[in-house]
């Protein structure tokens, strides 16, 4: 689905962009995604939730190609 | 597991066990009463079907198995007379009704739809699954866990989604309201649970069998055949058998996209009328009919039910 | 005998055949094997989603295929998402979701739990309550409707005996008030067993030395449950709340039986909105963006779903 590969460098990987931390934050984008699209509160939240959504699964897809 | 002895200091006490099971035994008993119930509907008259209060105490019939089978028109008492004797038992108990039966229902036609469509697809699911299993499980298939997930995630789509644009494409190709059409679709549904379960189920046959039959100079496709195969008997019919349970329940696609000579059981079962609204006891009827094959699956598959559920992820 | 069967099956495969595969490699087999899976995806899930995708862009109506297609851009899209019964429909879907989830989640794992205290005969009972679940939602929600019936109905009968409603008032399809609580009851009571069993599997996953080092240390059964049982049955747990979720966003058979998103558009969820706009009315690139939208929601959900399964998977 994605063609971004695995990144083989010889200098560490830096440690925030760790696949674990990044699929938490992926995770945590898709869930407001969500909340907005459920919510009954105001209109422009729901307009706003599928791109909401939207990057949360497309960076769920790229990160989850990132080291552990 | 066998800590679970008098000795043990976690063992649940006798009481804590009494409780459980009552509970346990009354959820059970109340979740199949609506199941029980439309057994018992199944044998009731119309008339005992909608008395009030509810009649749980009858006169069992078949008329609604009758009214399943056949369509029925209402004739004049002296009609009815002038006609010879009842020719069998759903004659003579619709002529009580004052009617004749004027010819066979659709449901035997979408019954067989049914057994078509679900074991076709089914073949054709298991047998693509278990190919791609064996490929996944044994090869080193590059990008493989990115495949694994495409496969999973075509299960994922919802029905009416997919169903805008294969209704579009069945139209345009002539595949519009065919069993051929539901094969393909029901296949493209179902093989992505075989491809996982049976990958589970593969994986947990040892490689060294079939290195021992290559040793002996087969090939890898004669091994695959000769080991493998018989190896996952058990595992390939408990996935045919979800697969199975799957496309005999469908009813999103199979509402949208059939509508006459293709058409499966779940569409039709709820478009059973009488006069005067739904025929409840032969729409029990057909209901019966259609879940006992499950009833029965249900209690066979009962060990591997979890691995089916969650994609062979939980094995035990 | 297994060598006997072997040699059948040897047998049966034609000569020409085999010679041919025969020089395959490895890697050739395994592509040999993949492809038509894949072939088949591509013919019958992604090509039509491409499809899709392209309608969602247009004006095409599918009943009259003749009529000039006119390139919006995003049009549908603005459209659908400022849409304030679109919107509706998704608080239908989201208050349908969020109760069917904390029913069958609370139900199921006490039934578990209690399952789990190995009484005589548990695996009779348990196997007699994962029966509904099996059973198709389409046809067994078409008999609910015989249930629900106002006085004839099992269910309005035994809720006007428990609760000394006069029993034509017990009118749960028609009724504004109580048509979501309908599909919800019958949603609960179909796939409770589904939980239980996942939550059930998430219990005897516990290793008994856990409890036994806990019962040296003398902690009381109330903080066992809360600090063992609890938090090493929750990734079973979330597994099976992701896959109901999944499910319920994408509900359509049985409501569409059950209530037909009636009375009005009280228990209207996203997909019977989607038909009624894709196949009532026919404005299928309208709809088709309302379905690419849905597919985006429910693929997010799937991305999480496989984490959690692979979760599972390592216990």
């Amino acid at each position: 689905m994605s063609t971004i590969q695995p990144v083989r460098r010889k200098s560490p990987w830096p440690a925030w962009a760790r696949r674990g931390l990044m699929e938490n934050i992926a995770t945590a984008i898709i869930a407001i995604g969500f909340l907005m699209l459920f919510q009954p509160i105001a209109l422009s939240l729901y307009t706003y939730s599928f791109i909401t959504m939207l990057t949360g699964t497309v960076m769920f897809i790229i990160v989850s190609k990132f080291p552990e | 597991m066998s800590l679970t002895t008098a000795h043990s200091v976690v063992a649940p006490s006798s009481n804590a066990k009494l409780i459980a099971g009552t509970i346990i035994i009354a959820y059970a008993l109340i979740s199949i009463v609506p199941l029980l119930w439309i057994f018992a509907t199944s044998f009731k008259t119309p008339p005992d079907s909608i008395a009030y209060p509810p009649k749980i105490v009858f006169q069992p019939s078949i008329e609604g198995y009758c009214n399943l089978f056949t369509t029925r028109t209402r004739q004049t008492p002296e009609y009815i007379n002038s006609l010879g004797p009842a020719t069998g038992v759903c004659d003579a108990t619709v002529r009580k009704r004052n009617m004749v039966i004027a010819g066979p229902s659709n449901f035997l036609p979408r019954f067989v739809n049914s057994l078509i469509i679900a074991f076709g697809s089914t073949f054709c699911a298991v047998f693509l699954g278990t190919l791609s299993a064996y490929g996944f499980s044994r090869f080193k298939v590059p990008l493989a866990d990115d495949l694994l997930f495409f496969i999973l995630s075509t299960r994922f789509m919802p029905p009416i989604a997919v169903a805008i644009p294969i209704y579009l494409m069945y139209r345009e190709i002539g595949l519009s309201d065919t069993a051929l059409g539901m094969i393909l679709l029901y296949t493209a549904v179902n093989v992505s649970l075989a491809v996982w379960l049976l990958k589970g189920f593969i994986d947990e046959i040892p490689r060294e069998y079939e290195e021992a039959a290559m040793i002996d100079g087969y090939t890898r496709l004669q091994a695959f055949w000769r080991t493998v195969l018989p190896q996952a008997t058990t595992g390939i019919a408990a996935t045919a058998i979800f697969c199975l349970i799957f496309a005999w329940n469908e009813y999103a696609f199979a509402a949208l996209l059939t509508s006459g000579t293709a058409q499966t059981a779940p569409p039709f079962i709820p478009t059973i009328i009488g006069e005067g609204g739904q025929d409840w006891p032969a729409v029990a009827a057909g209901t019966t009919i259609f879940l006992v094959p499950i009833l029965v699956f249900t209690i066979l598959l009962r060990k591997q039910l979890l691995r089916g559920i969650t994609f062979g992820a939980v094995r035990k | 005998m297994l060598n006997r069967t072997a040699d059948n099956v040897a047998r049966a495969t034609p000569e020409p055949l085999a010679k041919k595969i025969r020089g395959i490699s490895d890697k050739g087999l395994a592509w040999l094997f993949i492809s038509p899976t894949i072939l088949l995806l591509l013919a019958i899930n992604i090509f039509p989603l491409f499809w899709a995708i392209y309608l969602s862009f247009t004006n095409y109506r599918a009943n009259r295929p003749n009529d000039v297609v006119k390139n919006l851009g995003f049009a549908n899209y603005k459209r659908i998402l400022g849409d304030q019964d679109i919107w509706i429909a998704m608080q239908t879907t989201a208050h349908f979701v969020f109760w069917t989830i904390l029913l069958q989640t609370v139900i199921g794992f006490t039934l578990a739990w209690l399952i789990d205290r190995k009484f005589r005969g548990h695996a009779f009972w348990t196997t007699i309550i994962l029966v509904p679940m099996m059973l198709s939602p389409a046809v067994v929600g078409n008999f609910w409707r015989f249930l629900y019936e106002p006085q004839i109905g099992l269910f309005s009968y035994v809720v006007s005996f428990v609760t000394g409603i006069p029993p034509t008032n017990v009118q749960m399809l028609s009724n504004v008030e109580m048509a979501p609580w309908a599909i919800i009851i019958v949603d609960t009571w179909m796939w409770t067993p589904y939980v239980m069993l996942i939550c059930l599997a998430g219990l005897r996953s516990i290793p008994e030395y856990i409890y036994e080092a806990a019962e040296v240390d003398r902690a009381s059964n109330w903080r066992q449950f809360w600090s063992i049982t609890l938090p090493m049955a929750l990734p079973f747990i979330m597994l099976a709340v992701l896959f109901r979720g999944i499910e319920n966003f994408k509900m359509f058979d049985m409501v569409n039986l059950l209530t037909g998103g009636g009375p009005g558009s009280t228990t209207e969820v996203a997909s019977i909105t989607l038909k009624r706009q894709a196949f009532e009315s026919w404005r299928t690139g309208y709809s088709s963006a309302f379905a690419i939208i849905l597919f985006v929601a429910v693929f997010g959900l799937a991305n999480i779903y496989v984490k959690a399964l692979n979760k599972v998977k390592q216990r």
